[in-house]
């Protein structure tokens, strides 16, 4: 277990953050003064309908987007003040991302799709194939290694997208809806490799989803209304207050 | 990510679009065809002159000639003035027995053998015609092809070299029969105020060797060649008493070391003489490939220039098909800066394989149409097309650099890609 934290075993927190889209008039305020803390190992939903501000959140914790106000913590330290480099190489050696639509490369075998975040890290070449292997075993395609990408069915795709997202072995899973585009049944297969993986490995599993089934799975949740905190389940959330500083806050039931 | 992987990626994306990267790299290989042909004809060129002027100048050996006089065409009469007739009213300056002696003083001159060229009546042999000749001073340092026999140092007085047309309406069957067989050379001695009637003169040569028709030899092509002594001998026959004497057109001034060649000819033509070096004779015949090369080597360019919009077309659509994938190279990591690498690559190895494409076409019918040229231009055994491996590296390289400069707009606007705006799916 790689993060050793200043603040109380948390991974991630996430203090007052605000995003604004436009200008004056038409300013639209994405994400208003959020602040919460994730535990590492912790399994939790971002639920909220589209257009809450969910997926907003899920860019601004994993550094694509810079909110104007607020810091994201990760261990301690703050991605929002790092350069853009230093963003890049944190999240290649400490993240990874599992999105609706798969965005694997059809063309590509499931080798080459899953040798990616290995070689943007920068991974010795030697090291890389053992990982890749144990990735696809991982997820049960072991056998399609030389396969290419197009030939998997729906569910074989997210799995190899998953694969692809647990090979650099990262400390922060984020899954933007990864059962959006499967059925109920191969999306349960899907859930249980990212949460088995989550156990497996105690590294922290952020589902964004307005499927509740999925929600109701994870170990807390936090439900985004136009951009706030509507309300929390199993989470210590803090607010903003103007000395920046976090404050615990009563833990809430979800409705 | 690291250099290599971002080269195989970039590779891996083109293989994924066979038919686009083929058809955009063919499009440089029209250009890198057309250059590869036109440096490797320039290079065969140059060397074919080269090899002709080696064959026939001495880098020794400076043509000298009086410079005309200054433009002025109205001149004042000179009883002293020495001059040559041209036979139109033309007169050209020559060079005298008191110009020889003046150009003899300049150091670093080994000697000074004025162009005898003696205007004899005809050739024969026994029991055949009279042909009219044309009689030219051998020199050793000329290469010459030879028919028959051969030569080697000097010739002597009694020795002529036959050419094989000569041979031939000279009633010898084959080249070899002429060798060591006489011929008679017959001259007249030109009229002058001394001589009562003019008189004429056979002189008996022994046929030394037979040259043949070189695709090098240029000067001494159709002349019989006799020694320079013997050309003097003849040539005082004929002239001695008449105005003429001791006058020439031409002289050639051989200097003791090659690389003094051009300080003489620099102290030549203070004193009023033009000299030609063998390096002249080369630069002008070189001024006329190197134009044609230029001209060739323009269309090449214009070719390549074209391509490089194509380049610019085909990775801007790519960029643009592939906006989920670089939006997911970024989320996963990728820093701004090996995107655009990674789009520069793949410009690179479009440009590699259009380079590889079309040189190795070029190199491929070059040397297969390389006899065919030379029978056509009966060139002997000289290839016109020479290419060299350096060349064709340096070519392929220049492509290579031209297509990531033509890849910099679309990689740019790669590495810009906000990788939220490219990954939203609606």
């Amino acid at each position: 277990m790689s993060g050793v934290s200043c603040y109380d075993g948390d991974m991630i927190e996430i203090r007052g953050i605000t995003k604004t889209y436009g200008k004056k008039q038409n300013a639209f305020l994405a994400l208003d003064n959020i602040s919460f803390e994730i535990p590492e190992g912790t399994t939790i939903a971002i639920i909220g309908k589209s257009g809450s501000g969910k997926s907003t959140l899920m860019h601004a914790m994993s550094g694509l987007d810079r909110p104007e106000v607020g810091e994201v913590l990760i261990d301690g330290e703050n991605i929002l003040t790092m350069k853009r480099r230093q963003i890049d190489a944190f999240r290649a050696s400490k993240m990874s991302f599992i999105f609706q639509s798969f965005f694997i490369q059809p063309n590509e075998t499931c080798y080459d799709n899953v040798v990616l975040p290995l070689e943007i890290a920068e991974v010795p070449r030697g090291q890389r194939r053992a990982k890749v292997e144990a990735a696809l075993a991982a997820v049960e395609l072991t056998d399609k290694i030389k396969s290419k990408a197009a030939n998997l069915s729906g569910g074989q795709k997210q799995r190899l997208a998953i694969a692809r997202a647990i090979v650099n072995e990262p400390k922060i899973l984020f899954a933007d809806e990864p059962t959006g585009n499967l059925d109920s049944t191969t999306g349960e297969v899907v859930e249980d490799f990212l949460f088995n993986y989550s156990k497996t490995n105690n590294a922290t599993l952020i589902v964004v989803t307005h499927d509740p089934d999925l929600a109701g799975k994870c170990d807390a949740q936090i439900e985004i209304v136009d951009g706030k905190i509507a309300s929390t389940k199993g989470l210590n959330v803090s607010a903003h207050d103007p000395k920046n500083e976090p404050v615990a806050l009563k833990e809430e039931e979800l409705a | 990510m690291k250099l290599n992987d971002t080269i195989r990626r970039a590779g891996r994306s083109l293989r994924q679009a066979k038919a686009r990267t083929l058809l955009t790299s063919l499009a440089i290989g029209v250009g890198a065809f057309t250059i590869t042909l036109s440096l490797a004809g320039g290079q065969g060129g140059r060397d074919y002159t080269d090899a002709i002027v080696k064959a026939n100048t001495d880098t020794h050996e400076l043509t000298v000639t009086k410079k005309a006089p200054a433009t002025s065409s109205i001149q004042e009469y000179s009883a002293n003035k020495s001059s040559s007739s041209g036979g139109f009213g033309q007169s050209y300056p020559t060079i005298s027995q008191a110009d020889i002696a003046d150009i003899e003083k300049i150091s670093d001159v080994e000697n000074v053998t004025p162009n005898y060229a003696p205007s004899v009546n005809y050739i024969t042999t026994e029991g055949q015609k009279k042909y009219v000749a044309e009689l030219s001073t051998y020199s050793p340092s000329v290469t010459l092809d030879y028919a028959a026999g051969s030569v080697s140092g000097e010739l002597a007085d009694d020795e002529l070299i036959l050419t094989e047309d000569y041979a031939k309406v000279l009633g010898f069957k084959t080249p070899a029969d002429a060798v060591g067989k006489k011929v008679t050379v017959n001259a007249t001695k030109l009229a002058t105020v001394y001589t009562a009637a003019p008189a004429m003169q056979d002189t008996v040569f022994t046929v030394k060797a037979v040259s043949s028709a070189s695709g090098l030899a240029f000067r001494s092509q159709g002349s019989i060649l006799i020694s320079s002594t013997e050309a003097k001998n003849l040539y005082t026959y004929i002239n001695e008493g008449t105005p003429a004497y001791g006058q020439f057109l031409l002289t050639s001034v051989r200097v003791k070391d090659a690389n003094k060649a051009e300080d003489v000819k620099n102290v030549l033509d203070k004193k009023g003489y033009d000299a030609q070096t063998a390096a002249d004779v080369l630069g002008t015949v070189n001024t006329f490939i190197n134009v044609l090369l230029g001209i060739l080597l323009g269309f090449g360019a214009l070719a390549v220039l074209t391509s490089v919009f194509g380049i610019i077309n085909t990775q801007y659509i790519s960029v643009l098909e592939r906006t989920q994938q670089i939006g997911l190279m970024k989320a996963l990591g990728m820093s701004s800066r090996d995107v655009g690498r990674l789009f520069k690559f793949e410009a690179a190895w479009v440009g590699f394989l259009g380079g590889a494409i079309g040189s190795g076409l070029a190199f491929i019918i070059g040397t297969l149409a390389n006899p065919a040229i030379t029978k056509a231009l009966d060139l002997g055994d000289i290839a016109l097309l020479k290419f060299d491996p350096l060349q064709i590296a340096i070519v392929i390289v220049g492509l290579i650099l031209i297509s990531v400069g033509a890849g910099i707009l679309p990689a740019r606007k790669a590495s810009r890609l906000d990788p939220i705006e490219a990954l939203r799916t609606e």
